[in-house]
């Protein structure tokens, strides 16, 4: 009862919090809030499958290429929805293809996409278009991108949260502690796998579309893998196995690239590359649900082979 | 191929000696990168056919390498080859410590995914760290200097002394590391442990020794590779991760765990990169890597190469 009180409070905060703050905490907010979406969204796929995924970066420059492009063209909240739903769709095709590989397979896999769409896009915009990059003009008030994040990142919670309760939910979980059971058992791993990848998907893909707008000109750099690890830290920092460890992480790590990143870039990075090594040696507990091989999941501890 | 050539050099003769010089440039070009590609990825995967551990760091060994060498040239005018006497020996100790400190613990009593996907992430860490640290180092500025940037004459065309030099040192390494894991008797527990991990131990092969010897050796041969390179292409602290990634495509093109299919894959992507970059442009090179990679990893997990 008090914890959803403490949810309602943080709620009605987040809500007032623009009308309150003055331009600089209301952008850091921002720049939060939209970090807990992602960690939130990449928790639940990959927390409950192991599937590690690194294809966040790629999810965020789709959706915010596909913003850059129908901005002006549709009014506000479209073109995150545009953007949610081509990362949708691009996470459809890719798990298709690469939600067979299983370990580190699939983690190179998806870290090589975020370069693969950067790249292209490169090479496509100078031989064939002849621009690199696009201008974002006449973008939305600073208000109504808060809100909008805000929207999108309590969605990803509220699906973080409903999701383990569902039918689905119990499947991933079942994915993740032996894929070939949950198959036996009847369980269409295929389907629950591509299309719980492509909900977290349209969540990334919705908050690059929705943070597109801050910059006013956009070129392929925006395809970041540097956003995929961010995200993989937040998360595993936190520890992916509930919903309030990866915002715990996400709101830890905004604050200290909030610090670090504009004016020590590289001493950023660096103390990410420390923090990544330390969680995986000394906290493995936050790795509780990516990595522990077949545990408690299914309550037989002896199932540890 | 022939007709693509055709158009570029009309006339009987002429077109001749064209298409052999190119060809011979191609096939010099192809063997100096593919022997680096070769010697970056027999590394790579030592290090992942032994322990399950894709070190996606490795790249960055290589770029420190590089690094290594290139501060001592030009700080204290070490020749650039005798170079490689240092940056081996210097980089097997910093892979052995890596092994203690961070890898050794992992590798213990874990089940076979989990290490896997935690070593990933240390890696991804790892990476993370060195490649900052040059940063902060060495900036993000172009650093390079000239060596041995002489042409050759021979068989109708002109070769830099260079190329030809780092591309006989990175072959011999290559063969040389082979005939280490064919002929030693290091090598042979090595074997054992790749192919049968607990018969190994079984008849006491000490798994940990092995272990750590192989991630030095792995991050020595990325480093001396880095040192070639250096006497080549200008640096910056981001040359490690495309290198890297043709590790990767190289490794699961040859097979994981197949140190001859690596070493003919990596000489077959340096000639048919070269070849690509002759034919069209230079900036195909990254989203073809990727690309191959990507085809491979779905159509043929086992390697062209493979078992």
């Amino acid at each position: 009862m008090a914890a959803r009180l403490g949810w309602a409070a943080l709620g009605a905060a987040l809500v007032v919090a623009p009308q309150v703050l003055g331009p600089y905490y209301r952008s850091l907010a921002l720049a939060i809030l939209a970090d807990v979406a992602l960690a939130v969204a990449w928790a639940f796929f990959s927390g409950p499958t192991r599937y590690l995924s690194l294809a966040t970066g790629a999810f965020f420059g789709a959706g915010a290429y596909t913003t850059a492009v129908v901005l002006g063209r549709l009014p506000w909240p479209l073109p995150v929805l545009a953007a949610a739903a081509v990362a949708a769709a691009m996470a459809l095709l890719v798990g298709t293809l690469a939600l067979r590989l299983r370990g580190p397979y699939f983690a190179v896999f998806t870290f090589g996409l975020a370069e693969l769409a950067k790249h292209t896009l490169i090479w496509f915009e100078t031989s064939i278009t002849g621009t690199v990059g696009r201008l974002l003009l006449s973008p939305p008030g600073p208000v109504a991108l808060y809100y909008t994040v805000l929207a999108v990142a309590a969605l990803a919670v509220t699906t973080a949260v409903a999701l383990p309760r569902s039918r689905w939910g119990v499947a991933l979980i079942g994915i993740g502690a032996d894929e070939e059971r949950a198959e036996t058992l009847g369980i269409d791993t295929t389907r629950v796998k591509i299309g719980v990848f492509a909900l977290s998907a349209a969540f990334m893909g919705a908050i690059g579309g929705a943070m597109a707008p801050r910059w006013t000109y956009l070129d392929p750099q925006v395809f970041n893998p540097l956003v995929s690890f961010q995200t993989v830290i937040m998360a595993l920092l936190g520890g992916p196995a509930s919903v309030a460890g990866p915002i715990l992480g996400a709101v830890f790590l905004g604050l200290l690239s909030e610090i670090l990143l504009v004016k020590f870039r590289y001493l950023y990075m660096l103390t990410l590359g420390l923090v990544l090594i330390v969680v995986v040696l000394v906290l493995p507990g936050g790795l509780a649900g990516l990595v522990r091989r077949r545990r408690p999941a299914c309550g037989s501890p002896r199932a540890t082979l | 191929m022939a007709e693509e050539l055709g158009h570029r050099h009309r006339g009987g003769a002429e077109a001749r000696l064209g298409v052999k010089t190119l060809l011979l440039d191609v096939v010099v070009g192809g063997l100096t990168t593919g022997g680096i590609y070769a010697l970056v990825a027999l590394g790579l995967n030592l290090q992942y056919g032994l322990m399950r551990v894709l070190n996606v760091a490795h790249g960055e060994f290589l770029m420190l390498g590089a690094y290594l060498t290139y501060a001592l040239h030009t700080g204290w005018g070490v020749n650039p080859l005798l170079t490689l006497l240092i940056t081996g020996p210097t980089a097997f100790a910093v892979g052995l410590a890596l092994h203690r400190l961070l890898y050794a613990r992992l590798l213990e009593g874990d089940a076979p995914e989990s290490i896997e996907s935690r070593s990933l992430l240390l890696s991804f860490g790892l990476m993370f760290v060195l490649q900052n640290a040059a940063l902060l180092l060495w900036s993000a500025d172009l650093r390079g200097y000239s060596y041995l940037a002489i042409p050759l004459r021979g068989l109708g065309t002109v070769f830099p002394a260079n190329r030809v030099l780092a591309a006989a040192i990175a072959l011999a390494l290559g063969l040389a590391f082979y005939a280490y894991l064919r002929l030693s008797l290091t090598g042979k527990a090595v074997r054992a442990l790749m192919q049968e991990p607990e018969g190994a131990r079984l008849v006491g092969i000490q798994t940990a020794r092995i272990h750590a010897l192989c991630f030095g050796i792995g991050i020595a041969m990325s480093a001396v590779t880095g040192s070639l390179v250096s006497m080549l292409f200008e640096l910056t602290p981001f040359i490690g991760l495309p290198y890297t990634v043709t590790a990767l495509v190289v490794v699961i093109l040859g097979g994981l765990g197949n140190m001859l299919g690596c070493l003919a894959a990596g000489l077959l992507l340096g000639l048919v990169e070269t070849a690509g970059v002759y034919l069209a442009s230079s900036d195909i090179r990254l989203i073809s890597s990727y690309a191959v990679l990507s085809l491979i990893l779905i159509l043929r997990p086992s390697g062209l190469f493979g078992r």
